[in-house]
């Protein structure tokens, strides 16, 4: 019965990871820029919910509103900054997406204190399920069938709509779009939004489970770097598989192992990457 | 002609120079061993980094291996300290090697990823395994090394010691990037393809870059440990690998006084800063964000724009301290790419 409790939070878990590796994925796959402020982007979603609910506003509203608002701050920075180094190698991409996370956390630390907080699940689903001798909170739940959704709703925007038509016809080749008319710095702008807005989601919707604090974010950006290395960069399929097959691992770990639960995460990436170098879905 | 900055026995004489001022301009002997102690991990870094255009985030490891492998050997077995600075160097190599060979099985951004992912990985055997590491607390009470008897137990002291093994591996590692070995390594970070094509073993030159790397890496992270008397679990985590790496951007890349300066800027700039601010580490933050923007040669950059104003020289041909590492060519035409550039570099490569 405990290895069913961890396997659905590990589900819950791994629906989070997927959703901060698919936006790590996206931004790499239409700009080439490999965002290692990913992780500062949830880290803000999780601090503006718990800001949203701390003001008193209802879950509902600062769960997505902190997502919009880390969208909106990341369209900035893309048109602002990250435009200007585009041309640049990727030593330098890095080297500015790290300065970047660097300045979101202290800026958190300045702003929020060191210490962090909790937020408390929305009162709806503050109670727990009773299924016999299963106890499960409501919460994670949700999570679950939410984050469930939300997968469907972007892997048919990615696949069945124009915009996402747009968005892999660029990850293929850039000057070719451009060549047919398409703005592609107003396109790009727009995935590195979304891509963010995903991560500052993944943050605002992990708040209730694991509370809020200012490091939150390096962890998050180790983790969503391990999905997309198991699942295979630029794979939507692999970013889900490997995202639940972290998170799940990650849970089941907690029960048997805990002080080595991060530790054999890390091993099972290297044995993967041993055994198929282009992660579970890798292209070529 | 290689430029007069550029040549061997400059970089030598201006490290000697570094090595030789700092006591006379410090005060903490602490701090300056440890800038010595850095700008070593940091030229190692910079023959991955600048020289065979290999980002890895795994510096760290290499780094907090050669201070538990000091703080074990001096600690636990009781092994003269010489004995454990030789063993770090091999062990330093060896685990390099692996995770080079691992990791360069993948290029561009996927091997940096990779090389974050075993960070973390050896962050937390390290972190799991705390009867061998001491976990969070690290290993306590490291012995500073015995030199003819006598403990070198001021900071000075110990200074002159790190100091002639700086300029010894300092050489060493000129010596290096000078050889064809080292000559391979540019040709493979300037066009891998190529070099491949040619006949060299691209891989094995990728490996055993590591390795040296790795060597020297573990040398610093060794004397680290004795210097400051523990070897914390801070010194394999991905902050570590991140600093090393931000030092040698901030110094300026395939160019090995400039890492020592990168180290000692950094150092120095974090210990005055962090005095008066807590939250200094924005103003870092702000700092990469800038040299991205107008510094991209580091430091050095900004002194050979320097000595070309002052010598009314042709100011340096500017080009990007490294080449795009996965950027296809339809991506975003970079100004390095243009014919000037390509010409700004080879004779760097000729020589």
């Amino acid at each position: 019965m405990t290895y069913l409790f961890q396997i659905l939070n590990g589900l819950g878990l791994g629906m989070l990871y997927f959703l901060l590796a698919v936006g790590l994925s996206i931004i790499f796959g239409l700009l080439q820029f490999v965002n290692f402020a990913h992780g500062a982007f949830y880290l803000l979603g999780a601090y503006l919910a718990y800001e949203g609910v701390e003001r008193g506003l209802s879950f509902w509203v600062a769960m997505p509103l902190a997502a919009l608002v880390v969208a909106g701050l990341a369209a900035l920075t893309e048109r602002l900054l990250l435009r200007r180094v585009y041309q640049l190698p990727h030593t330098f991409h890095i080297l500015v997406t790290v300065g970047l996370a660097l300045v979101v956390q202290e800026l958190v630390i300045i702003v929020w204190g060191p210490l962090g907080g909790n937020v408390a699940p929305p009162e709806e689903l503050s109670g727990v399920l009773i299924l016999g001798d299963f106890v499960y909170p409501e919460y994670r739940l949700f999570v679950i069938g939410f984050t469930a959704l939300l997968a469907a709703g972007l892997w048919w925007l990615l696949d069945r709509t124009r915009l996402g038509a747009i968005v892999r016809a660029g990850s293929e080749s850039p000057a070719n779009m451009a060549l047919l008319g398409y703005d592609t710095l107003r396109i790009n702008t727009a995935v590195f939004a979304l891509g963010a807005g995903l991560a500052g989601l993944a943050g605002a919707l992990a708040a209730p489970i694991r509370g809020v604090e200012p490091f939150m974010g390096v962890e998050a950006l180790g983790i969503a770097f391990v999905v997309v290395v198991i699942g295979g960069m630029g794979s939507y399929a692999g970013a889900l598989a490997a995202g639940l097959l972290v998170g799940i691992a990650q849970s089941l770990m907690a029960t048997l192992w805990p002080e080595g639960a991060r530790l054999v995460i890390y091993l099972g990436m290297a044995g993967i990457i041993m055994a198929m170098p282009r992660g579970l879905f890798g292209r070529a | 002609m290689v430029p007069l900055l550029d040549r061997p026995l400059v970089q030598f004489g201006l490290a000697l120079a570094a090595v030789l001022v700092l006591p006379l301009v410090m005060r903490s002997g602490t701090l300056a061993s440890e800038i010595l102690i850095y700008g070593l991990a940091v030229a190692a870094c910079n023959l991955l980094l600048g020289y065979t255009g290999l980002l890895s985030f795994g510096q760290g490891i290499f780094f907090g291996l050669g201070s538990y492998v000091a703080g074990l050997g001096l600690v636990r077995a009781g092994l003269p300290a010489p004995v454990m600075l030789l063993l770090s160097l091999a062990l330093g190599a060896l685990v390099a090697a692996a995770v080079g060979w691992v990791s360069i099985r993948r290029q561009g951004v996927y091997f940096v990823m990779l090389t974050l992912a075993f960070s973390q990985m050896f962050y937390f055997l390290a972190y799991t395994f705390s009867g061998l590491t001491g976990g969070d607390n690290g290993l306590l009470d490291i012995p500073r090394p015995r030199l003819a008897g006598t403990v070198l137990a001021d900071p000075w002291t110990y200074y002159a010691f790190v100091a002639v093994l700086f300029l010894g591996l300092f050489a060493a590692l000129q010596r290096v990037a000078l050889s064809t070995f080292g000559r391979t390594l540019l040709a493979i970070r300037d066009n891998e393809g190529r070099a491949g094509a040619i006949g060299y073993p691209v891989r094995a030159f990728k490996v055993a870059a590591f390795a040296i790397s790795g060597a020297v890496t573990a040398f610093a992270g060794a004397l680290h440990a004795m210097l400051i008397g523990v070897a914390p679990l801070s010194n394999i985590d991905y902050h570590t690998s991140e600093t090393l790496l931000i030092m040698t951007i901030i110094g300026g890349s395939a160019n090995l006084f400039a890492s020592l300066l990168g180290a000692g800027a950094y150092l120095l700039a974090a210990d005055a800063l962090s005095a008066i601010w807590p939250r200094w580490l924005l103003l870092l933050g702000l700092l990469l964000i800038v040299i991205t923007l107008f510094l991209q040669r580091g430091l050095w950059g900004l002194i050979e724009h320097a000595v070309a104003l002052v010598t009314r020289a042709p100011p340096v041909d500017d080009p990007a301290p490294d080449r795009p590492v996965v950027t296809a060519p339809e991506v975003a035409p970079a100004p390095e790419a243009l014919p000037g550039a390509e010409t700004g570099r080879a004779p760097e490569v000729a020589r």
